[in-house]
């Protein structure tokens, strides 16, 4: 779905690579983590894998980033917005501003792919039934809380059904509530085939969500493997990542001596 | 088939525009009346004129008081037309306090300068080097009239019609959505820029700057934000333009809208006949058959 | 001491925001404000330093009412970082909005530069004094916002969700300053859904839903499987040390410290 080969990447006007020489690949139904300080990368990386970076905000990218093995090089985001989807990490960066009702905001997405009346209502309602957010759908878009405007734009994102999604700290804003919600309708979309990059701080939210995790580092991928090993690795903290609860006590009771059943750590 | 199209096809993103709108017909009534609420309100028969209609409106009013001059054609437009108008959208009293303090300020300049600058017999009254004339009284009465009349039409306009509904209607005749919405984001700049404004100096009071006070602290207040303001504005409407990308906005191909404004064939009808109306007044105006302005 | 008594708040429009809130902390305390979006945490903090004004009750700050004081003379001693940063920061210069608000509490000279100083350093934004705040990252203007009110020096200090979009070591930093705080005899309030934040910082935990208080007392206390029906009702989960404690019948465990030392203990 998402290919990506030794990819730099730099913002215009600045002469440091914030992105060094990435090899990337996303298949549908993966649900890929990024974990990392805040000067990782994490984010840029997201524009770039959503194609908006360079294409419409400039800067020098080298190497190649393909999706469906098409690469995105030339192509308006327009274009791209039918297949790949993204949220920002700020929430009242991804409102339109053009819409008077939530509703109309989830919607603008679908009825700009130029979808029917019918489906973009269908899409809508499946999409802020999925977070919750039915109560909202006549609310001024622009008169939200921090959290609510972040589940407004995921579901403003879900009803296009991309089928590559990046997420930049979706669940920042979130309360725990939103946040295991905004996980549950991740998980389900994978199901259906759609490949997903999450950037996000909380690892225990990806600790059994993503079937893959990529650790940045400098701009580098410094861990790149299964959920599992690289949320255990020790070397996480190093670059800034905290482990998952689970890992923290578990290695916190080996270091004394200890051992916690793993059935302790259920649900 | 060009490169482009091949490869937007083999994207398979080419359906939704070339098919014809799967389903279009399976939206339930209540979908129907709930897409419907969703329009901007129209709490009179005046708003509900389509924004087309109520454009012509106002456009042919303001066109044809300039042609007719005088005071009886202008004052006839804003007595038969824009008048019963205003009644019927029950703002009658808003729209003529708006339209004053709109042509208050250039009425005050028109009539300063041609009042005392405008040659003729008559001599009213001497002031210092300047005579006042009855012609230019005379001619700035007939300007205030005209100005007048125009800012009623427009405002008529503008409190009746929601940006939004403009933009939508614009865009289902074929307007660019692309220059539909900027003209409606120019439209909510200001009040988003006020807002913007007032939170900040809420967080400033919260960090000891007194602006509770005095009209003087107020205004010391608000200067230093001007400048911030407008610049987060700016990087504003560029992120919303990314926001905008990212939700295949300005995607070539015809868009399927939640709502529509009615529009009917006597509205249609009424339109033609304005713009008929205000033809022939114009060409009877040039060609001398209508009388001079009274 | 913070006062709170018989506190309602309706928002224009006539929705009922606080639904009677009676609640006092002493000088010094860190008090956790946890509770789902919306349950009116937000609009509670603001009415301790006059943003908003109460419907009905009222609110003492050392036993004197705050009705009918600007909010700028509340500002000396009750400080508030906003939840979204950029409705607070508007000076082109890290140094110039640092300097703001103890500015107009009429800080000059020397003593100015000292406070601006500390809290940049608090912060770790030292390094960008002289940078545009724009040029940061969000989560960089999240810590600017928190030490434009640091640098005041007010006797209560509130943090609305300060740990938002930090990364490692970002929390840690938060965490040391509100421990900081405390130890300096300040009183610290904050807003948080990091519910491992708030067991490990906060000596006192205040759980609101709808408008009311749920649940108040220490985290051990909060966080005790008595208390997991309530925290759910506001869909709230307690941290993963004190769940694991419970199941292992280890008592009330909240911090991960005192999960290991409970484990320690019970192995001799």
């Amino acid at each position: 779905m998402l290919s990506m080969r030794g990819v730099s990447y730099r913002y215009p006007g600045y002469a440091r690579q914030v992105l060094q020489d990435l090899d990337l690949e996303i298949a549908p139904g993966d649900i890929v983590g990024l974990v990392g300080r805040n000067d990782a990368g994490k984010s840029t990386l997201c524009l770039v894998a959503a194609g908006l970076a360079p294409a419409s905000i400039g800067g020098t990218l080298t190497g190649e980033v393909r999706v469906d093995g098409i690469s995105t090089v030339g192509r308006p985001t327009h274009e791209l917005a039918a297949s790949v989807g993204l949220v920002f990490q700020d929430s009242n960066t991804q409102r339109s501003g053009v819409t008077a009702t939530v509703f109309e905001e989830v919607a603008l997405g679908s009825v700009n792919l130029g979808r029917s009346v019918a489906e973009t209502v269908r899409r809508t309602r499946d999409a802020m039934a999925t977070l919750r957010i039915e109560a909202l759908a006549d609310r001024d878009p622009a008169r939200l809380s921090g959290g609510q405007a972040q589940l407004v734009a995921v579901a403003s994102i879900l009803a296009m059904g991309p089928r590559l999604l990046v997420l930049d700290e979706p669940t920042a804003q979130l309360d725990p509530e939103g946040t295991r919600l905004v996980g549950a309708a991740l998980r389900d979309l994978a199901a259906t085939g759609t490949a997903l990059l999450i950037a996000e701080h909380k690892t225990d939210l990806l600790d059994g969500l993503c079937s893959r995790i990529i650790a940045l580092d400098g701009g580098r991928i410094a861990l790149d493997g299964p959920a599992a090993s690289v949320l255990e690795d020790p070397a996480l903290a190093a670059i800034g990542v905290e482990s998952p609860a689970r890992v923290r006590l578990a290695r916190a009771a080996t270091e004394r001596g200890l051992t916690i059943p793993a059935g302790a750590f259920a649900r | 088939m060009s490169e482009r199209s091949a490869r937007r096809r083999a994207d398979g993103i080419d359906d939704a525009t070339t098919a014809p709108p799967p389903g279009a017909d399976q939206l339930s009534e209540a979908d129907a009346a709930y897409l419907a609420g969703l329009a901007p309100a129209t709490p009179t028969a005046y708003h509900r004129q389509n924004p087309l209609t109520k454009a012509t409106a106002a456009t042919m009013a303001t066109l044809g008081a300039f042609v007719l001059g005088g005071y009886v054609g202008p004052l006839a437009i804003l007595v038969l037309g824009v008048v019963p108008g205003a009644i019927v959208a029950g703002l009658l009293g808003r729209l003529v306090r708006l339209a004053a303090l709109i042509s208050l300020p250039i009425a005050v300049s028109v009539a300063l300068v041609s009042v005392f600058t405008r040659a003729g017999e008559t001599v009213l009254f001497v002031i210092g080097p300047f005579d006042a004339t009855l012609e230019g009284v005379d001619f700035a009465a007939q300007i205030i009239v005209r100005l007048f009349v125009i800012a009623m039409a427009l405002g008529l306009f503008g409190l009746t019609t929601d940006p939004r509904a403009l933009v939508v209607d614009l865009e289902r005749r074929g307007v660019p959505p692309r220059v539909a919405f900027a003209a409606a984001a120019t439209l909510e700049t200001i009040p988003a820029m006020i807002e913007r404004a007032q939170t900040i100096q809420a967080a400033q009071r919260a960090r000891g700057l007194d602006t509770e006070g005095s009209l003087g602290a107020r205004v010391r207040g608000v200067m230093p934000l001007v400048g911030p303001v407008i610049l987060s504005s700016l990087t504003e409407v560029e992120e919303r333009s990314l926001a905008l990308e990212v939700r295949a906005f300005g995607r070539p191909g015809r868009r399927h809208l939640l709502w529509t404004l009615p529009d009917s064939g006597r509205q249609r009808l009424v339109r033609w006949l304005l713009v008929g109306l205000f033809l022939a007044v114009a060409v009877g105006r040039v060609s001398g058959s209508l009388p001079a302005p009274l | 001491m913070i006062e709170i008594r018989g506190l309602v708040f309706d928002y224009p429009g006539g929705s009922r925001a606080l639904d009677g809130i009676d609640l006092t902390i002493q000088d010094g305390e860190r008090v956790a404000i946890i509770g789902q979006n919306g349950s009116g945490k937000s609009t509670l903090v603001k009415h301790l330093n006059g943003l908003l004004r109460p419907t009905m009750g009222e609110v003492f700050l050392d036993g004197a009412p705050t009705a009918g004081i600007r909010v700028a003379h509340l500002a000396a001693r009750v400080g508030l970082a906003f939840q979204d940063p950029d409705r607070q920061i508007f000076a082109g210069k890290v140094r110039t909005e640092v300097a703001f608000g103890p500015r107009n509490l009429g800080r000059r000279g020397g003593e100015l530069a000292a406070a601006v100083d500390a809290a940049l350093v608090a912060v770790g934004l030292d390094g960008v004094a002289d940078q545009n705040p724009y040029d940061l990252g969000y989560s960089r203007r999240k810590l600017l916002a928190l030490a434009s009110i640091l640098a005041m020096d007010t006797r209560v200090v509130i943090l609305d969700e300060p740990t938002t979009g930090q990364d490692a070591d970002g929390v840690d930093r938060v965490r040391r300053i509100v421990s900081d705080l405390g130890a300096a005899g300040r009183t610290v309030i904050a807003i948080s859904h990091d519910m491992r934040f708030v067991a490990d910082s906060f000596e006192r935990v205040v759980v609101m839903g709808a408008g009311r208080v749920l649940l108040d007392g220490p985290p051990a206390n909060v966080f005790a499987e008595a208390g997991w029906p309530t925290l759910a009702t506001t869909y709230l989960e307690p941290p993963l040390a004190a769940r694991v404690g419970a199941r292992l019948d280890l008592g009330a465990t909240a911090t991960e410290v005192s999960l290991i030392e409970a484990l320690a203990a019970r192995a001799g």
